[in-house]
């Protein structure tokens, strides 16, 4: 008995060595740029993972078809390499670490605040450089990391874009507003942030409601709120608890006089197939619409990207897909600019980056932050989007009041 | 006091369709003494069976329901016959590794074939609601599609209810459940039994499935919610007793219901563990009394 | 002392030596991927206590693990205090709670127990969530490890050994415990809780130890992960996830036995960490399907694989 057990320690002893003696991968080959990529290929998040992966390879075909990435005087093949976080942030902090021991130093963000917070974190620390698509949450930027910059508006834009677009352009001008927040930290800083500025634009602002992330149902907060007869409703949520409110809304009959406004769901398509027609005169934010003014050498306008990403992969995309591909754009840009795979060299070209892209304009600010680019409003009129806001970027005009179906 | 009334009332309709939801599993660990971790797995791939005959022939949830019942019969069979019923001797902790390695394969797979999309089976009726006003009573509105799924859980429990304590089956069932060994000596064919015994369950799980489609989305991600949910109704309603789980249905749903009207909306999930630790300390063996796994005689 | 406790201690010895050598062998990465399987083992090990000597089968050993993480965190970060300092207190504050909900829990048997723990884990979550004035809530909680506040982050390899010695201790306590009467006492409650008592154990004192040792082994490992990842949420802590891994950790490798969480740690988050390097679209699929081949062929884990006919026997014994 002893002589087993004393093998099955050996055994696991090899185990050991032998899992560590597979280093993985070599070193880049001369002639491509391998970017790194944790993504939530499992997982909670892994509608809106596979969302951000559809926009990376997007890039990635777009930027080979024209002929790969240029540095210095020669044009690398540009590569992406995934790896499944399960949509857990520390799961996503080993892999960036696992990034660098196989030489990728540039890396494109997770998906969601929490993993790219995790994958920040590791970034700083190995001296990589990541470009962050997905993960808003102000609070990650207030870290005063240096080495991560991200494409997309902060989440504080999210709620105010909306609460901004409905004082400018709804008549009549409603009076009252409640926002229902899931509990997960973006999904709060949206909606303290649109609180704070429907306050300061005289709006009456009912308590905030809120319910765990990731709910399926949300008729305590609806409710509670029904009996207050709130003109606008605004959903801080993501998709599950996005459709949640809509459906439940109608079941519980809960009207509001002017309509129901919510953040990240309406523009996934999913929203639209589930709801039917009672998603029609839902507002939300997004952060790229095809009528973003701007244009560059890859991707050309933002209606050429529509076209270009419909004959590639057979439906529309959305801001998931967008935002995806704009991180990797800037990305390649840096590495042009730069004219170097260099981390170092990148992150400095990203930091003065100035660009206009099909995404709008790319450019960060010392906490590495877009604020250049503003979030769009849309509206959803008879199942499609509709941009109802900026003025220079409206395509229809805004339906209110916009419950019903 | 009517926000009171309104809660009352959806957290019961709610409440129904989560007992259908654990009806089987309680029957299967009470009978069998095997926790079935991938029964949220059976759930939710009789969701997407029901999703898939909406897509393809317009087919209304009901009648997905008793389809992806049907077809949830035969996995669970199979299932148990096949590999459950291997290990059925064993210590408890295998049927649970067994059951996890399935919910695994079963959820990921249902990832991989039907897409991590959020489905909601949309049908005209669902969210239109009548108001019990028109019956004289309070401002409450009762849901249609909720209604629905409240009766068939109802009604399908009842069912199983009658089918076992009446019929030669379902007392084979019971009786295989309380003693084996002597089941098996007075003719009955265990290892049938057992699969039948799984298969009914994954037959109401998989309608329980079709029903939740009905009245909300449904995503991969939510298998493990809906088995945890089966474990906390299957102890608080007592183990294999059929009408204690939809009692246990029927409480949870409320009391989270209550919960969510007198409490912050993030505290509803805490109060449904604080009633079942709370119920297991008090009274271990659930609401409805007796639990049936008291009653079993084991041979060793 | 006995020749096999000799042959243990030495065969112990050189591979806690190769171990604290092996990190300047391995990439970043890599370490990380070891250090997360140090982690399993102290896990598996601290669970096995209670749920594999003693047959109590802990659902919620999770809630021991996110106490230990949250009570760090929140003391460093509302506090001040060091890690140092806050990793003990952590740890006996969680020995306490253990002791608390042990003298109601441990008078249920079997599922009950397993089902009431699990009710207290996911509670505990609940809980935390919902206090988010002092843990943050959903937004998760951030360790102060720089800016002269808190403790500075250990480096991959400092929290390698961190989770090295953790590990040992884990390894070590479990020996220990195996070995002693308290140890004969637990495996006598797990055949026969009637028949252990009217032999002579204090069956509630006994229970109760082994879940306050299990809860504070448990609460060291929660608060050094809290401490590596510095921003934690109450989702990962308490995550369910992790409770049932370290079952199929014990269960794989062997229940009630030493080498077997060993063993099963290793080997599953080896096989896993390998599959999804591999499988990055299909992995969990795969190891869902391994899991399930290894309950059908070596019901008994891993290290009870004494001979080919004992095998056999056993298959043929659990199955119905």
């Amino acid at each position: 008995m002893t002589g087993v057990r004393v093998l099955a320690a050996g055994a696991a002893l090899a185990l050991v060595l032998a899992g560590c003696a597979s280093k993985g991968t070599q070193n880049q080959t001369g002639d491509t740029v391998n970017l790194g990529a944790s993504m939530s290929l499992s997982g909670a998040l892994e509608k809106e993972g596979k969302l951000t992966q559809q926009g990376y390879d997007y890039c990635v075909s777009t930027v080979n078809a024209k002929g790969g990435v240029p540095v210095g005087g020669r044009t690398l093949r540009l590569n992406i390499d995934y790896q499944d976080d399960q949509s857990q942030p520390d799961t996503a902090g080993q892999l960036v670490d696992q990034f660098n021991d196989k030489g990728y130093h540039l890396i494109l963000g997770p998906y969601g605040s929490a993993t790219t917070g995790a994958a920040m974190a590791v970034i700083e620390r190995n001296g990589q450089v990541m470009v962050d698509s997905s993960g808003a949450d102000d609070k990650l930027f207030d870290r005063g990391y240096r080495r991560t910059f991200a494409v997309l508006s902060p989440a504080s834009v999210y709620a105010v874009s909306i609460v901004n677009a409905i004082n400018e352009l709804a008549t009549p001008k409603p009076r009252s507003m409640v926002f229902l927040s899931a509990d997960d930290g973006f999904s709060k800083t949206v909606a303290a942030a649109g609180e704070a500025r429907a306050r300061s634009l005289g709006f009456s602002v009912l308590p905030t409601q809120q319910f765990p992330a990731g709910a399926t149902d949300v008729s305590s907060a609806l409710t509670r709120i029904k009996s207050s007869k709130p003109d606008v409703i605004i959903g801080s949520v993501h998709l599950a608890e996005g459709i949640a409110i809509i459906k439940q809304a109608a079941e519980l009959g809960v009207t509001p006089a002017g309509g129901f406004a919510e953040t990240v769901a309406p523009p996934t398509p999913d929203f639209v197939t589930t709801l039917g027609t009672k998603a029609n005169g839902v507002l939300s934010s997004s952060q790229w619409v095809p009528e973003v003014k701007g244009s560059d050498g890859f991707f050309g306008t933002a209606t050429d990207y529509r076209n270009g990403f419909r004959a590639a992969f057979g439906q529309d995309p959305e801001y998931h897909n967008a935002e995806a591909t704009a991180a990797c754009l800037a990305m390649v840009l840096a590495v042009r600019k730069a004219g170097s795979t260099d981390p170092g060299k990148v992150r400095d070209a990203l930091a003065q980056l100035d660009e206009q892209s099909f995404f709008g304009p790319l450019k960060f600010n010392d906490r590495g932050e877009n604020v250049t680019k503003p979030m769009s409003v849309i509206q959803i009129q008879n199942g499609k989007l509709v941009t109802v806001w900026p003025a220079d970027q409206a395509a229809g005009r805004l339906i209110w009041p916009g419950a019903g179906g | 006091m009517s926000a009171l009334a309104q809660a009352t009332v959806y957290g019961l309709l709610q409440g129904g369709l989560l007992a259908m939801i654990a009806v089987g599993f309680s029957l299967v660990w009470g009978v069998m003494n095997v926790i079935n971790l991938a029964h949220g797995g059976y759930v939710l791939l009789g969701a997407y069976i029901a999703w898939e005959l909406h897509a393809a022939w317009g087919l209304d949830p009901l009648i997905g329901a008793v389809t992806g019942g049907l077809v949830m019969f035969g996995v669970g069979y199979v299932v148990q016959r096949l590999l459950v019923n291997q290990i059925v001797n064993a210590p408890i902790f295998l049927t649970l590794l067994l059951t996890f390695g399935l919910q695994l394969v079963l959820v990921q797979g249902m990832a991989v074939v039907f897409s991590a999309d959020y489905r909601s089976i949309a049908t005209p009726y669902a969210s239109q609601a009548f108001t019990l006003q028109s019956f004289g009573l309070a401002d409450v509105r009762v849901p249609y599609g909720r209604l629905l799924a409240f009766v068939v859980a109802v009604l399908a429990t009842a069912a199983l209810v009658v089918f076992t304590q009446r019929s030669r089956t379902g007392l084979a069932i019971l009786a295989t459940g309380m003693d084996r060994t002597a089941a098996r000596l007075m003719g009955i064919n265990a290892r049938h039994v057992y699969a039948l015994t799984a298969g009914i369950a994954a037959a109401l799980a998989g309608a329980a499935g079709a029903l939740v489609g009905l009245v909300g989305t449904f995503s991969p991600p939510d298998a493990a919610r809906f088995t945890l949910l089966s474990f906390v109704i299957s102890v608080l309603g007592g183990l294999g007793n059929m009408y204690g789980a939809l009692l246990g249905g029927l409480v949870l749903g409320v009391v989270q219901a209550w919960a969510g009207q007198y409490l912050p909306g993030t505290w509803v999930n805490a109060v449904a563990f604080a009633v079942l630790v709370g119920v297991l300390i008090v009274r271990p063996a659930g609401l409805a009394g007796r639990a049936f796994y008291e009653a079993r005689v084991e041979a060793t | 002392m006995s020749r096999s406790a000799v042959a243990w201690g030495l065969a112990g010895a050189v591979v806690l030596v190769g171990m604290i050598v092996l990190p300047s062998q391995l990439y970043t990465g890599q370490v990380r991927v070891v250090t997360a399987v140090l982690m399993f083992v102290a896990l598996a090990q601290a669970w096995n206590i209670i749920g594999g000597l003693t047959g109590y089968a802990c659902f919620g050993q999770v809630a021991f693990f996110g106490i230990g993480g949250y009570a760090t965190a929140v003391l460093m970060e509302h506090a001040n205090w060091s890690f140092w300092a806050a990793l003990p207190v952590a740890a006996l504050g969680c020995a306490a709670f253990a002791a608390l909900i042990g003298l109601p829990l441990l008078r249920l048997r079997g599922h009950y127990f397993a089902i009431a723990t699990l009710g207290v884990a996911e509670g505990m979550r609940e809980v935390v969530t919902n206090l988010g004035r002092l843990t943050g809530g959903g937004a998760g909680i951030t360790v102060p490890t720089v800016g002269g506040r808190g403790t500075a982050w250990l480096g991959n390899d400092g929290f390698y050994l961190l989770f090295l010695v953790l590990a040992a201790l884990a390894v070590a306590v479990a020996a220990l415990i195996g070995r002693s009467r308290f140890g004969y006492g637990l495996r006598a409650i797990n055949q026969d809780e009637d028949a252990a008592a009217a032999a002579g154990v204090n069956t509630t004192r006994a229970k109760v130890l082994a879940l306050t040792i299990s809860a504070a082994l448990t609460a060291l490992v929660g608060s050094a992960y809290a401490f590596q990842q510095v921003t934690i949420y109450p989702q990962r802590l308490f995550d369910v996830d992790i409770t049932v891994i370290m079952i199929v950790m014990v269960v794989i490798g062997g229940a009630g036995t030493v080498l077997g969480p060993l063993v099963g740690a290793v080997g599953l988050q080896f096989v896993s960490e390998y599959l999804r390097q591999h499988y990055p679209q299909e992995h969990i699929l795969v190891l869902g399907a391994v899991i399930m081949i290894v309950v059908l062929l070596f019901p008994s884990g891993l290290t009870g694989v004494a001979t080919r006919s004992g095998m056999l026997a056993t298959i043929r014994a659990y199955r119905l």
